[in-house]
């Protein structure tokens, strides 16, 4: 039987996980979260840990934030083992310390680089891949499905940007929505949370004509290039980018 | 005239301008709305493949001088339009909150004169700045004759500010802008470059050079080129391939825009700025333009083979950006990773360091990564020259 340890969904209970798994020299075959099914050769483990901010201090001090960073990164991404990755990540670093990045030849922190990179790219392209409506009563309103967890790295961006408008960015993928009144943000899932309008403002229609004119103009005919289009801006993204959609 | 009109005419009268960048400025956001990320963002990328960040029209395509090369010269019978500072201010208000761009882009056709164009700029962008709080990228290009005066009150408003120096040399621009003076161009470049700070300019100034529409060499172009940087401190040097839009005896007849060259010279530049290269390492009088077949690197590589390979554990960080297919961000890396552990081709996949090109050139701890006997000039330009063929048809549309 493989020993599978289950943690909350979330990062903060992941790495307490690993911070007891290490501490007491207990080797993980996997680590899942709490969703996680369990094969006919799975055993599913769950432990009682109190989640501690020591430990999580602990941890920044000996790998620094850059690393820290990095897996939290990870955390946010789709691949199948991060968990795993970020336990020999953090394994790795007890020996290395801060100098841990600097060992790209050791698997764990290839993976982690390459995959925290993925994530980076994936949240920098959102931000300016994301489209808003107006809706009534000055409401911006965004749909986006990521493949990655980026909704709150997101957020951070139009929470300085558009700090002075109400807006909701919504993840149709993880069914979770992000809510900003001019003051902050808030993250919680679609269930918990009724959007009181969706109808658009009277403006919209215009504003968006205006700006599929704009994209139809801009292009140059003689140049036109749909391959070095589409490596740019990848087919995924287009269900919800205003100018291309109606192109699908 | 409907706004959807005027922004049809005036957007397509700025499209041939291939500046997008975004990047260099990180106005904060006082109060108001937006800022600028320092890095750039692209909001979309138009049918040709080119990034769109900014809202990018004039401000009225009239204009009171007839160069050849341009679709607003005042002989060419086109609709005309102008927008006023309040329609400005209500596009770019209404696309930036939508996220559809990361700010503006301001040009304008010359109308009555320099300094009556650069006061309805001035005007446009303080109504955007101070009645509507924008603190979103804003590029203006200044107008080519205008009072001092007014480039002071234009830069301190916007986050860069150009003019466009559009032929590579003082004979191109007699031919094809007889009423524009390249003193007037050095003359804003050199007021931008002397007060440059972070209050002015922030994200410093850039240039455009239409590639085709004269007769000058890649070599004089790059040569131009590395003036410019070296005299004007320039961020960026835009090169955009000549798209035959007037029927002119001075102008060329081109099926195409010369696409390829123009992606030659960006590289090329990019070698300048980055990678160590000079000019005259790339080209000279006797071999004035690019090979149209291999990058501008990978072409001097070729020429000076006994140079290479190189070893990876040792070669000096330039060394390394010799070799054809690394990069900077390569290069750094494995100065980094070399400190800590010898690198063996296997260690180099996993640093993300592709080395289609690269595997040419490069000993990995004393070994050759393909066949030793293949390291001849012939046999790596041709594999090179093959595997790049089935982009070359990309190549050739971009
Ligand atoms: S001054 Fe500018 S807008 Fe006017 S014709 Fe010359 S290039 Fe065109």
């Amino acid at each position: 039987m493989k020993n599978v340890y289950i943690y909350e969904n979330d990062f903060i209970s992941l790495l307490n996980l690993i911070f007891y798994l290490l501490k007491n020299k207990l080797k993980p075959e996997n680590i899942k979260n709490e969703f996680y099914t369990p094969s006919l050769f799975e055993n599913n483990i769950t432990l009682t840990i109190t989640k501690n901010e020591k430990n999580i201090e602990w941890i920044i001090k000996n790998i620094g934030k850059y690393s820290m960073k990095s897996i939290y990164y990870v955390f946010l991404s789709e691949e199948e083992n991060k968990e795993l990755i970020i336990y020999y990540f953090l394994l790795n670093a007890l020996k290395y310390r801060q100098k841990i990045m600097y060992h790209r030849n050791l698997k764990c922190v290839s993976e982690v680089l390459r995959i925290s990179e993925y994530v980076i790219h994936e949240s920098h392209k959102m931000k300016g891949f994301l489209r808003f409506k107006e809706l009534e009563k000055n409401i911006l309103y965004a749909e986006m499905e990521p493949t990655n967890d980026i909704l709150y790295l997101i957020s951070c961006h139009f929470n300085s940007r558009l700090k002075n408008e109400l807006w909701i960015i919504k993840d149709n993928r993880r069914k979770i929505i992000s809510i900003h009144d001019k003051k902050q943000f808030i993250i919680v899932k679609e269930k918990d949370f009724e959007i009181s309008t969706q109808k658009e403002s009277i403006n919209e229609k215009n504003i968006e004509n205006l700006w599929k004119t704009f994209y139809k103009t801009i292009g140059i005919k003689e140049r036109k290039n749909d391959r070095c289009r589409m490596n740019f801006m990848p087919k995924k993204y287009w269900k919800y980018i205003t100018e291309v959609k109606k192109e699908l | 005239m409907e706004l959807q009109e005027k922004l049809k005419i005036l957007a397509d009268s700025a499209k041939y301008d291939a500046s997008c960048s975004s990047s260099g400025s990180n106005r904060k956001n006082k109060d108001g709305i937006g800022n600028a990320a320092s890095s750039g963002i692209c909001h979309s990328f138009a049918s040709d493949g080119r990034c769109i960040s900014l809202l990018k029209i004039l401000l009225t395509n009239c204009c009171i001088y007839d160069c050849k090369y341009c679709l607003n010269r005042k002989s060419n019978n086109i609709k005309r339009a102008i927008f006023t500072p309040e329609e400005i201010c209500t596009i770019t208000l209404n696309f930036y909150r939508r996220n559809y761009i990361e700010g503006l882009f301001l040009s304008s056709g010359i109308i009555k004169s320099p300094d009556y164009t650069m006061e309805l700029l001035i005007k446009t962008i303080s109504l955007l700045r101070n009645k509507y709080k924008f603190n979103g990228y804003i590029h203006a290009k200044a107008i080519p004759g205008c009072n001092p005066k007014l480039l002071k009150q234009l830069g301190s408003l916007v986050d860069r500010l150009s003019a466009n120096i559009e032929l590579p040399t003082e004979n191109g621009l007699k031919l094809l802008a007889p009423s524009k003076e390249s003193k007037n161009i050095s003359q804003i470049m050199e007021y931008v470059k002397n007060n440059q700070n972070k209050k002015y300019v922030p994200a410093g100034q850039s240039t455009q050079m239409i590639i085709g529409a004269t007769k000058e060499t890649d070599f004089e172009i790059m040569n131009q080129s590395s003036s410019l940087y070296d005299k004007y401190k320039l961020k960026r040097v835009f090169y955009s391939a000549y798209v035959p839009i007037n029927k002119d005896n001075l102008l060329p007849s081109l099926e195409q825009p010369p696409l390829v060259r123009e992606n030659r010279l960006y590289q090329a530049d990019w070698l300048l700025r980055f990678y160590n290269f000079k000019v005259t390492d790339l080209l000279d009088s006797k071999n004035p333009n690019f090979n149209i077949l291999l990058d501008p690197k990978t072409d001097w590589a070729l020429r000076h083979l006994n140079e290479f390979p190189k070893e990876i554990n040792t070669c000096s960080y330039y060394d390394l950006l010799k070799i054809p297919g690394i990069g900077v961000k390569s290069a750094k890396r494995i100065i980094t990773s070399r400190k800590t552990f010898t690198i063996h081709i296997e260690d180099l996949k996993r640093m993300g360091v592709v080395l289609k090109r690269a595997k040419y050139f490069i000993l990995c701890n004393g070994k050759y990564v393909t066949n030793k006997d293949n390291f001849k000039k012939e046999y790596i330009e041709k594999n090179i020259v093959l595997g790049d063929f089935s982009h070359i048809e990309q190549l050739r549309l971009f």
